[in-house]
């Protein structure tokens, strides 16, 4: 059961960062129907700015996210304005290439700068509570509460659950940012107008509204969303030039999960697209343990060495499956309605 | 204006698209014409032995790569300052296959078929090694690789060879070393990388544990690709092993033991030579301190050449050199003594080659073995080196250290 919940934990953290990039691609296709395959290299950015920024300059990691904020949706804008509103009336198909070449080119800029090894954090540019502590030191538990200890680094639960402060700001922040978005949609005169350019361009345009300008500032914010998802897996995991690929496929796969367009559908399909993985990974060798024991094949599995868990090194795999299923049974993903409907 | 900016932007794209898979061996063989000009001019040396070099210089593992390209161009540097091998300069030239069987084949095919390279030095994943094998063998051309330790390395080709030991010492090394300096700690839980090195070293670690009962509580897969391992770490967790011993590389090995401090996991972490990279301590930070792992051999262990040949390397590269520059030094060192004995310029290119693999394979016995810095190496019949020990180095303060309970003799192993 522990484990379990563990798994739960690991899971939302993963559907919280899949679901902050998610957004960003659903948010552009909802207004110009274009996927927009270079928001991935967008989010690695992301990590890329913030880890220099605090690598050179004594500034607090949430300075430079803010930072990295403001460059990504500045890189977001121009993106637009070089590539793709050349295209806004051209053929879909054209955008979506240009979109592709963006991609590899941003993939090779990144790579040309920081170079192709993986990179991490370093430990002293990071908040005190975010550090690794040693472990070959007891972890000091300074507060507890019911049997809920506080130590230096994360919240345990229990012996067997703990939830890292990092995982912890990861989750708070996925939670702030998607409300405030889903505010800024529907009560803000910008929503309000996202909304409308996502029902009908021309329309909108007739009506006053500034559509270029509409655009320019959804590809603003799903870019800087998508920066911080970047700087968070950057310090949970390592910056690479092709961690905006690894992440931005699953993501947008979760943005059709949910119905791209959709921005409620993004979040959810962010969410169960990280909790499917986690939870696929975790669970499908007991799955086939216990299958292969029920039609009597028990002795089949421990001889053909399937006993060593394969299934959690297929774990984006597993959540494809998840997300080829749902399509099959509902094309429009979970909260798509037919294109007239969208955002 | 619309169009011109379209036209800048793919020419742009192109151009940086373009500079991407090449820029490393652009560079790598300038350095070496760089090479070329200088000591022709210095030493006169006109006529023209070469050898190549396959490893993972970009990639997941390129830290590896790094170390062999310096380790072998240290080599050639010293025998070409020395006057070469009777009196022919020795020009190396580099392949990269990224650390990936798909781009090793092709490396292999280019140097096997090449009209001038007498023998390759390489590969260093084992998965690599596997792959250019039957090409290097339908080819006729010796490949001895400084990293690859999967058991079936040299199976079944007569020209594959290696000087390190095999995984299933390896993992049986381990094993032991567990059960009987460790024994503090009762239970396993293996964490294997999903490749040919992960899974035969993992096999021989498991197959060993349970014949001298130390129990294994897990065995859990990961892929290459994988950054997040908290699920599979989770998993680990539930079964409250001892050790963890982590069958896979150092890059994936880094973030698999801080993701676990994270998780509260306090095991004792066991790593092999595929984490002995200067760029685990690295990235791993203060999550490494306390992990234990195997080396084919450690510079604290090394006698006075090898201390000789740190400082040489050292003052070349700014960096001390690890194990991998170390094996790939003696690798380059044997077959440029095999070069030097049975080269003969007016014979064929695939003579050259033949009997550079059949010095290679008479080298079978402690007295004929080549000395080098990483001790004697000498081959069985199928082309493994079967007297190297395994050290033992823990992390302490940041840094490898050998560690004080060193195993020099397992039984089952004579």
């Amino acid at each position: 059961m522990e484990q379990f919940f563990q798994q739960l934990i690991n899971g939302i953290v993963l559907g919280g960062i899949y679901a902050l990039i998610a957004v960003g691609y659903t948010m552009v296709y909802g207004i110009i129907q274009l996927i927009n395959f270079a928001h991935g290299e967008i989010f690695m950015l992301g990590a890329y700015i913030a880890f220099t920024l605090v690598m050179f300059f004594p500034i607090p990691l949430w300075v430079a996210i803010l930072v990295s904020m403001l460059f990504c949706a500045g890189v977001g804008m121009l993106m637009d304005v070089v590539a793709y509103k050349p295209l806004r009336t051209a053929p879909r198909l054209s955008a979506l290439i240009t979109a592709i070449g963006v991609s590899i080119g941003l993939q090779n800029l990144a790579r040309m700068i920081w170079g192709a090894k993986p990179q991490s954090f370093s430990e002293d540019t990071l908040p005190k509570f975010f550090q690794q502590i040693n472990p070959l030191v007891e972890p000091t538990s300074f507060l507890n509460i019911f049997g809920v200890s506080f130590t230096e680094n994360a919240i345990q639960f229990s012996e067997g659950v703990s939830l890292a402060y990092l995982d912890l700001t990861i989750i708070i922040l996925a939670i702030v940012l998607m409300v405030g978005l889903n505010r800024l949609v529907s009560l803000t005169k910008i929503g309000k107008a996202m909304r409308a350019c996502a029902q009908n361009r021309v329309a909108a345009n007739l009506m006053g509204i500034k559509t270029n300008r509409v655009i320019a500032i959804t590809f603003a914010i799903g870019s800087a969303l998508g920066a911080v998802a970047g700087v968070m897996v950057g310090v949970r995991e390592n910056i690479s030039p092709l961690m905006g690929f690894h992440k931005g496929v699953a993501a947008f796969a979760a943005a059709v999960l949910g119905g791209i367009g959709n921005i409620t559908g993004a979040m959810i399909g962010g969410l169960l697209m990280g909790l499917a993985e986690v939870f696929g990974a975790g669970y499908i060798d007991s799955f086939i343990e216990f299958v292969c024991n029920n039609i009597g094949l028990g002795q089949f599995y421990e001889d053909e060495k399937i006993s060593h868990s394969y299934g959690s090194g297929y774990r984006v795999a597993i959540s494809y499956i998840v997300m080829i299923i749902v399509i099959l049974i509902r094309p429009t993903g979970l909260f798509g309605k037919s294109s007239a409907h969208r955002a | 204006m619309r169009n011109w900016l379209i036209a800048l932007l793919i020419v742009g794209l192109i151009s940086l698209w373009g500079c991407q898979p090449s820029d490393k061996k652009a560079e790598v063989t300038t350095e070496t014409e760089a090479n070329t000009d200088e000591t022709e001019e210095t030493q006169e040396l006109t006529e023209q032995v070469k050898v190549a070099v396959a490893g993972p210089f970009t990639g997941t593992a390129a830290a590896f790569g790094e170390m062999i390209e310096r380790g072998a161009k240290l080599k050639a540097k010293q025998i070409n300052e020395a006057g070469g091998i009777n009196g022919r300069k020795l020009v190396l030239t580099f392949g990269d296959d990224a650390g990936t069987d798909k781009e090793a084949k092709l490396v292999a095919t280019r140097f096997a078929t090449d009209k001038e390279i007498l023998a390759v030095v390489g590969h260093f994943n084992s998965s690599c090694s596997l792959a250019g094998k039957d090409i290097y063998k339908a080819n006729g051309i010796v490949e001895l690789s400084p990293g690859s330790t999967n058991v079936s390395v040299c199976e079944g080709s007569d020209w594959t060879f290696r000087n390190l030991y095999r995984d299933d010492f390896q993992g049986t090394f381990i094993a032991r070393y567990i059960k009987n300096i460790l024994t503090k700690y009762k239970s396993v839980a293996v964490l294997f990388d999903n490749d040919d090195y992960g899974r035969g070293l993992r096999d021989a670690f498991t197959a060993e544990a349970k014949n001298i009962d130390l129990e294994v509580v897990a065995s859990v897969a990961y892929d290459r690709e994988n950054t997040d391992f908290s699920t599979q770490l989770t998993k680990i967790k539930s079964k409250k092993p001892g050790v963890i011993f982590i069958s896979g590389l150092y890059e994936q090995a880094a973030l698999i033991v801080k993701q676990a401090r994270k998780l509260g996991i306090r095991s004792l972490f066991f790593g092999a030579d595929g984490i002995d990279s200067p760029d685990f301590l690295k990235n791993a930070g203060i999550s490494a301190e306390g992990t234990y792992l195997t080396t084919p051999f450690t510079f604290g262990a090394g006698g006075e050449e090898a201390a000789k040949v740190a400082t040489a390397f050292e003052a070349e590269f700014g960096v001390p050199p690890d194990t991998w520059a170390a094996l790939t030094y003696d690798a380059m060192g044997m077959i440029a003594e095999a070069i030097e004995k049975t080269y003969n310029k007016d014979a064929a290119l695939a003579e050259n080659r033949k009997a550079i693999r059949d010095h290679l394979a008479s080298l079978d016995t402690p007295e004929e073995g080549y000395k080098g810095i990483t001790g004697l190496t000498y081959f069985d019949i199928n082309g493994d080196t079967v007297n190297k020990p395994a050290y033992v180095k823990v992390v302490i303060d940041g840094k490898y250290t050998t560690a004080p309970k060193q195993m020099p003799n397992m039984d089952a192993f004579e």
